[in-house]
């Protein structure tokens, strides 16, 4: 059944014309099974497209399902919630996008293959990414936080992280800084959910959660292209399932 | 139990619903508020045109249709916010 898939047929195929050149050397074996392994890739550009398909709809949706509650009310924190999808959409569309290049021209790394666009590309998605996650965060909080500028010191945080992932083309750093920012977002939302008077909706806080992971997964799976690359399929599936499920309340709530 | 600034606009909008037609002063009284809170909720109101103001022989408020589509989602909107805790 598998010499029917054409990915793998095309592998076999280079497979096929490099023998007929000859004795080959490691080197032609190595590009020759990396050609073929590029086009099997290929198939998941379908995928990453439906993937990016489903998050910026659903960004979309919640963002302009929630716009009338928005003008009647004014409410801060159904301002936050509808900024926070805007940027997911925004930030969605750029990953969606460096993705594309990455597998149309065959590129494990953007910044490498193009260095002033693929840099600005990044930042831009970085700067999103972040700011997305730190407005879902604000709208939970907004209420408990006194100081009224917290959102500007967001705005500078989510712009040293995009200019540091800049500076720093490691990968060791894109880690470290994933984590960090992964350990002050748990900390901040855990921190907000015990002062929480009621505490009867831990269930949107358990997606809120997820929604962070599988969010800083995604934000890996670009800067480190091979990093995740095995959870690649689970980590479009469980992310795709949070958005839908946020998506379905937000409809269930908003009619 | 105070009242939130959701539950107070609601509030007056219904106040002016009921009346049809309502003047500033009765207003004020049927709303429960001091009259610079009720100052700072009415110019919000007018703003927003949840309501409009006519002038015959004195000042009449009625209720705008945005008002009453603020009525009618005042449900789903404290459901909404308490849902996702907002």
């Amino acid at each position: 059944m598998w010499t029917k898939n054409p990915f793998v047929l095309k592998v076999l195929k280079l497979r096929v014309y490099y023998n007929k050149m000859g004795p080959m050397t490691g080197r032609a074996i190595n590009q020759g099974i990396n050609r073929g392994l590029m086009k099997l890739l290929g198939a998941n550009m379908q995928g990453e497209i439906i993937y990016s398909f489903i998050i910026i709809a659903c960004s979309l949706m919640i963002y302009f399902g929630t716009k009338e509650l928005y003008n009647l009310t004014s409410h801060k924190g159904i301002k936050y919630f509808r900024q926070s999808f805007l940027f997911f959409a925004l930030a969605y569309f750029f990953r969606s996008f460096i993705k594309i290049i990455l597998y149309y021209f065959e590129v494990s790394e953007l910044m490498n293959f193009l260095p002033f666009f693929g840099s600005i590309t990044f930042f831009i998605f970085m700067y999103f990414s972040s700011m997305a996650i730190f407005y879902l965060l604000y709208s939970v909080m907004w209420k408990k936080c006194k100081f009224k500028y917290v959102i500007y010191i967001f705005h500078f945080i989510a712009l040293a992280i995009a200019a540091t992932i800049l500076i720093f083309r490691n990968q060791n750093i894109y880690l470290l800084i994933n984590v960090l920012f992964l350990v002050f977002i748990s900390y901040t939302f855990f921190t907000s959910y015990k002062d929480q008077k009621k505490k009867k909706s831990h269930n949107l806080y358990f997606i809120y959660f997820m929604l962070f992971v599988f969010w800083i997964f995604n934000i890996i799976d670009i800067l480190i292209p091979t990093a995740l690359k095995a959870y690649q399929l689970f980590i479009y599936l469980i992310s795709s399932g949070i958005f839908l499920l946020i998506l379905y309340k937000v409809i269930k709530k908003t009619g | 139990m105070k009242r939130n600034k959701l539950e107070i606009i609601r509030d007056i909008l219904k106040i002016v619903q009921e009346n049809r037609t309502i003047r500033p002063t009765p207003l004020l009284r049927k709303s429960n508020l001091s009259s610079s809170r009720f100052k700072e909720y009415y110019t919000e109101i007018l703003e927003k045109k949840f309501v409009k103001e006519s002038y015959g022989k004195n000042k009449e408020i009625t209720l705008d249709e945005k008002g009453v589509r603020y009525l009618e989602k005042y449900t789903a909107i404290i459901s909404f916010i308490d849902e996702f805790e907002l």
